[in-house]
């Protein structure tokens, strides 16, 4: 079947747009397409989106993650060797840190970091014949917003539609969460969120606005903030008396 | 979420369907297909890291395990896992994950007839939902050949299968509906099993028609 842009695509349907392009111009496939000879075809079942100029991809539902370089994962240390940590994406296969890719780090001044601590980490190496590798600096040596999260903030897991959209700048969930609360979020393009608020309560409330945000439209998170927000009031106003 | 009124037109040619996705919080993808009143649940987990002995390092393996209602899993339902393991090879492209294992679990709910069929439809709603690469989705169609006037009766329930000369499965590709499984038994012709798989095919648009509804539906909500 012959789609176009906007339309739910099942695998193996064609993509009628491109295939009718015949201008020298660059088309960019993104996720969920893929090109036979002349013709383009879904491999996933979504949505068929484009963005200008010329990007077309699937915005697809999927719980399970698939590495890709450049993007910010949190994971979880499971191995400590001599040189390298093992960490943990929820991918198919454990990525590899190296203990100098800390910022400071030297031979002889290594990152304090036990099996079982959460990293905030870009993927540098990321393809489906090799084993993903992390670093928690930038090109720079910094380390900005990467590296270790404390312990004393709490993990959970999202679909990775979920952390697309609010991780999607027209999203205004964050914005309206912080009116009211102070929080930090480390949110993982591998489905890991992890949050820290002043209080359980307000990590809590934090934690259930983001999963709650999966099934409300844009126009809907404004009220689910507010929500959340007077909840959050009540409870707190009860542990006082 | 309920799906009964789309298939109402279909419902003269094969029993009703209904599909729930992601029903199941643990694996990957999950679907729970009613046919009639042969209901699987299947759940996908994907692509995963794959054991040393199993691992192909340049694709993707497949393991199925299919659980009957009770009991130990019999001869019988290893084939079924071969049949469902070989069809789900067929569609999925397994060069886009070297070294992992996709692993497919069919657990039966109620058999009323046109299991098999059912659990390769399951297993492709699941795969739709885990996001794994596929080339084309498939569709099974159950039919059986009447004892006495040698009708053919798509979809069969339990009770209709008590009179069938001889039963067929085949699974269609969404792209060109050409066969990519086949499983028959009892005693036919060359013609009866060449008018059934025409029948099957024609039938096999109205599973793809469901397939897309339902994709539909729960890309509206996401």
């Amino acid at each position: 079947m012959e789609v176009s842009v906007g339309d739910v695509v099942m695998p193996g349907d064609t993509v009628k747009d491109i295939t009718t392009i015949t201008k020298k111009e660059t088309i960019i496939l993104g996720p969920g397409l893929r090109r036979e000879a002349d013709t383009v075809y879904a491999y996933k079942a979504g949505v068929l989106r484009k963005t200008e100029p010329a990007v077309y991809y699937v915005d697809s539902y999927q719980k399970r993650y698939v590495p890709n370089r450049g993007e910010h994962v949190v994971g979880i240390v499971t191995q400590k060797s001599s040189d390298i940590f093992k960490v943990d994406i929820g991918a198919s296969e454990q990525a590899s840190l190296s203990y100098l890719a800390f910022e400071g780090a030297t031979k002889k001044n290594r990152p304090d970091i036990q099996v079982g601590d959460l990293v905030f980490a870009k993927l540098l190496v990321a393809s489906k014949d090799m084993e993903p590798e992390l670093v928690c600096v930038d090109s720079h040596g910094k380390e900005k917003k990467l590296g270790i999260l404390s312990s004393d903030g709490m993990l959970f897991t999202c679909s990775l539609s979920l952390i697309r959209k609010i991780l999607n700048r027209n999203s205004p969930l964050f914005n309206m969460l912080a009116r009211s609360q102070a929080f930090e979020v480390a949110a993982g393009m591998n489905g890991r969120v992890w949050v820290k608020a002043r209080t359980i309560q307000e990590t809590i409330a934090i934690a259930t606005a983001i999963l709650a945000a999966e099934y409300a439209p844009l126009s809907g998170i404004k009220k689910l903030c507010s929500d959340i927000e007077k909840t959050l009031l009540l409870t707190q106003s009860g542990n006082v008396e | 979420m309920d799906t009964s009124e789309e298939t109402s037109q279909s419902e003269y040619i094969l029993r009703p369907m209904n599909c729930e996705l992601n029903q199941l919080s643990m694996p990957d993808g999950s679907a729970m297909l009613m046919q009639g009143n042969t209901a699987v649940i299947a759940g996908i987990y994907g692509p995963v890291e794959a054991k040393p002995q199993k691992m192909i390092y340049d694709k993707a393996s497949i393991e199925v395990s299919y659980s009957p209602i009770k009991g130990p899993t019999k001869v019988d339902d290893r084939m079924t896992e071969m049949y469902i393991k070989e069809t789900c090879e067929a569609a999925i492209i397994v060069t886009f994950h070297p070294a992992s294992a996709i692993c497919i679990n069919v657990q039966e709910l109620e058999d009323s007839g046109g299991m098999l069929g059912c659990t390769i439809n399951a297993a492709c709603l699941a795969l739709i939902n885990a996001g794994i690469p596929m080339k084309f989705t498939f569709a099974a169609v159950n039919c059986m050949i009447q004892e006495d006037n040698e009708d053919i009766i798509l979809d069969p329930d339990s009770i209709q299968l008590q009179e069938a000369k001889a039963e067929f499965t085949f699974a269609f590709d969404s792209m060109d509906k050409n066969v990519i499984c086949c499983y028959t038994t009892g005693c036919f012709t060359e013609t009866e099993f060449l008018k059934a798989m025409d029948r099957c095919k024609q039938a096999s648009q109205y599973v793809f028609d469901f397939y897309r509804n339902l994709v539909k539906k729960y890309a509206n909500v996401i």
